[in-house]
């Protein structure tokens, strides 16, 4: 039997629990000093703005696609649990957002969402489909030296193009409640002030910091995917996506969060495609679009799928593959690489190597679970008996984290014992926010297994903690 | 193999890899006069038209910081600000540059002459629409 977390009657918004990783400290991964932090009541104001804020538009808020619940993504699966009145499809219920606003069935079935990102001139038949990305990691995945870069092109924010100036083209885009787009009438615009708590509260979210590869991982096929991951003339992967972040490392340095045409529009069979719905093409950066688009961040991925800016890949298995494809090798990317190959190859990779490279993602996604988790369930265990609302709001965002950890891994077949540990972890948090008396215990205990999970997954090392 | 990935820096840079990353996502043309965030309380000038010279394209702007003139390219996106008559904002042409109108420019940077990335102009008239000088 499947325990259920909600053992009383007063179940508060998961929401609520998303943003206290920033009040831990970072233990984990890697030892690098953690940058500094905005006032933490700024950021629970941003908090408050991102899931309860409509700005008096349709009704949405940046949580109706960025969900608590949902690693601040949105997918297919997901969305066949939320009621008919949700937000989200506020396009299929308001007659004035009925026609080009949105596509309920690419919606539905795929989790992509209409964008207007060259131009609202032609509503009809000038627009883009995009799936939600997480908004994890963000301190480490915008800056670059030519400026932030926001959005699956990079070039996603009005104003300066910052990610403090992304949540007033986001309310433009998706808040408006009828297509005018009027400001003061169809919604209204985030003031300064907001602009600052909303960035806060995002910058706050899941990661600090870059994780530095390699890491003594204990399995033997992740521990050989992140050797392909990092072998220059192998994998490649690293170039792109340096240390598994969303930075580039051609060989010059580290240039920063950077822009690729790696193919993905050219793939043949796109899901969304074969709906045989109106889906443009997306050409990526700047309009007319320079055919690229910004390098996402790995360590998140393996729990946010579907893939790419197009969601055209289900699996992590299958996206690693994309690389080993006609896509990307006939891609402006794929051909920089080959040229600079001494055989002429661009990404050649065996389905052996395929799913290493996918279990190592695998790894370091869950390494990345466990680690919030932790955060979480010690945060938890800092409330006093006054404050055992919040603590079980912390523990249910730990629930779902370690409910990511054992999916990740086992969707991999992977370290069936570390699975193990995180299911006794969540078990142990699932009664303790049942319990009056044991809370402390059994908070306890569940940070103990989600070491013990961790143990089984790298090799403990004195900068963890 | 260092150079060799050096040289893919390069060759990437030329794919795109490194295009200036300014705001360019189109929501700008709903953001009323004064509102860019990061751009109107930092950077743009904001005044009222003193005069649009058509054979140079040019138009000049009375600021608070003084008078200045900019060059429009054809790369300028002209945008009409109606959010004061409650009607959606449009975009426009250089016919609408008329004198005494509200108007906020935003500069491209790095170049050495002042010319407009954007210009929005606040149209206060009901009735007013693009081009609606030139007829
Ligand atoms: C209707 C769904 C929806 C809503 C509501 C929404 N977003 Fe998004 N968000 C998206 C999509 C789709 C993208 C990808 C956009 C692109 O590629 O340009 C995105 C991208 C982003 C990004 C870029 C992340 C990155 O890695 O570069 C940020 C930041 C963001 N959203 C913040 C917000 C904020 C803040 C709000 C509320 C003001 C919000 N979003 C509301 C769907 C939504
Ligand atoms: C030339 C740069 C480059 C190289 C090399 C590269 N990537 Fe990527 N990667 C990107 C870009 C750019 C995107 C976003 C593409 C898009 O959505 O159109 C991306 C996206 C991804 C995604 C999807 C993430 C998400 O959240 O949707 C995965 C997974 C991924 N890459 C894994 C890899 C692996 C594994 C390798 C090595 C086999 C690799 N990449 C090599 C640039 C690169």
């Amino acid at each position: 039997m499947r325990k259920v977390v909600q053992c009383d009657r007063s179940p508060q918004p998961v929401a609520v629990a998303v943003g206290v990783t920033i009040v831990v400290a970072m233990a984990t991964f890697s030892a690098c000093q953690t940058p500094p932090r905005p006032p933490s009541d700024l950021i629970a104001k941003g908090k408050n703005l991102f899931f309860n804020e409509t700005f008096k538009g349709n009704g949405r808020t940046c949580g109706t696609c960025h969900r608590a619940e949902a690693n601040l993504s949105i997918n297919p699966a997901f969305i066949a649990t939320l009621p008919p009145n949700d937000p989200l499809f506020v396009a299929e219920f308001n007659p004035d957002l009925k026609k080009n606003f949105e596509n309920p069935k690419l919606m539905r079935q795929f989790a992509l969402i209409l964008e207007n990102l060259d131009g609202f001139e032609d509503l009809e038949k000038q627009f883009v489909m995009r799936g939600v990305p997480h908004v994890l990691s963000l301190r480490t995945s915008v800056n670059s030296p030519q400026g932030p870069r926001t959005g699956w092109s990079g070039d996603g924010a009005p104003g300066d193009g910052s990610l403090r100036s992304f949540a007033t083209g986001a309310v433009i885009q998706h808040f408006p409640k009828t297509l005018n787009r009027v400001a003061g009438v169809d919604f209204r615009l985030p003031t300064a002030e907001e602009l600052d708590a909303l960035e806060a509260f995002q910058l706050s979210l899941g990661r600090q910091q870059d994780v530095t590869l390699p890491l003594p991982l204990k399995g033997i096929v992740p521990k050989r995917g992140q050797e392909i991951f990092l072998d220059n003339s192998l994998g490649k992967c690293n170039l792109c996506h340096s240390n598994a972040g969303a930075t580039a490392n051609l060989g010059g340095g580290n240039i920063g969060n950077a822009n690729f045409n790696t193919g993905v529009e050219t793939l043949p069979d796109q899901p969304a495609d074969l709906t045989g719905e109106l889906v443009p093409p997306d050409d990526g950066f700047g309009k007319p679009g320079d055919g690229t688009f910004n390098t996402p961040p790995l360590v998140e991925a393996a729990d946010t799928g579907p893939f790419f800016h197009n969601n055209a890949i289900e699996t992590i298995e299958g996206a690693v593959a994309f690389y080993d494809g006609e896509s990307f090798n006939n891609s402006p990317a794929g051909h920089t690489l080959a040229a600079a190959d001494p055989e002429g190859v661009g990404i050649e990779l065996d389905g052996t190597q395929i799913v290493a490279i996918a279990a190592f993602l695998r790894v370091m996604n869950a390494l990345e679970n466990i680690r919030q988790s932790i955060e979480l369930l010690e945060a938890s265990a800092q409330k006093r008996f006054m404050e055992r609302q919040q603590a079980k709001e912390l523990l249910k965002r730990a629930i779902t984290e370690t409910g990511d950890s054992i999916r990740v891994l086992k969707g991999g077949g992977l370290h069936p014992q570390a699975v193990a540990h995180l299911k006794k972890a969540k078990e142990l948090a699932e009664d303790a926010a049942c319990s009056i008396f044991s809370r402390h215990r059994l908070t306890e205990q569940a940070i103990e297994e989600q070491k013990n999970a961790r143990n089984e997954l790298v090799e403990s090392s004195p900068a963890r903690s | 193999m260092l150079k060799v990935l050096m040289q893919i820096g390069v060759i990437v840079a030329g794919l795109g890899g490194m295009t200036y990353a300014h705001g360019q996502q189109m929501t700008e043309m709903f953001i009323p006069v004064g509102q860019s965030p990061g751009v109107s309380d930092k950077s743009s000038l904001i005044g009222t038209i003193d005069s649009m010279d058509e054979k140079n394209r040019t138009v000049t702007v009375s600021a608070q910081s003084g008078v200045q003139t900019v060059g429009l390219t054809n790369r300028t996106k002209i945008w009409l600000d109606r959010s004061l008559l409650k009607a959606p904002n449009q975009s426009g042409t250089s016919a609408d540059l008329q004198k005494g109108r509200k108007i906020e420019v935003k500069l491209e940077q790095g170049e050495r002459k002042q010319v407009a990335e954007w210009v929005k102009v606040q149209l206060t008239e009901p009735g007013a629409g693009p081009g609606a000088a030139a007829k």
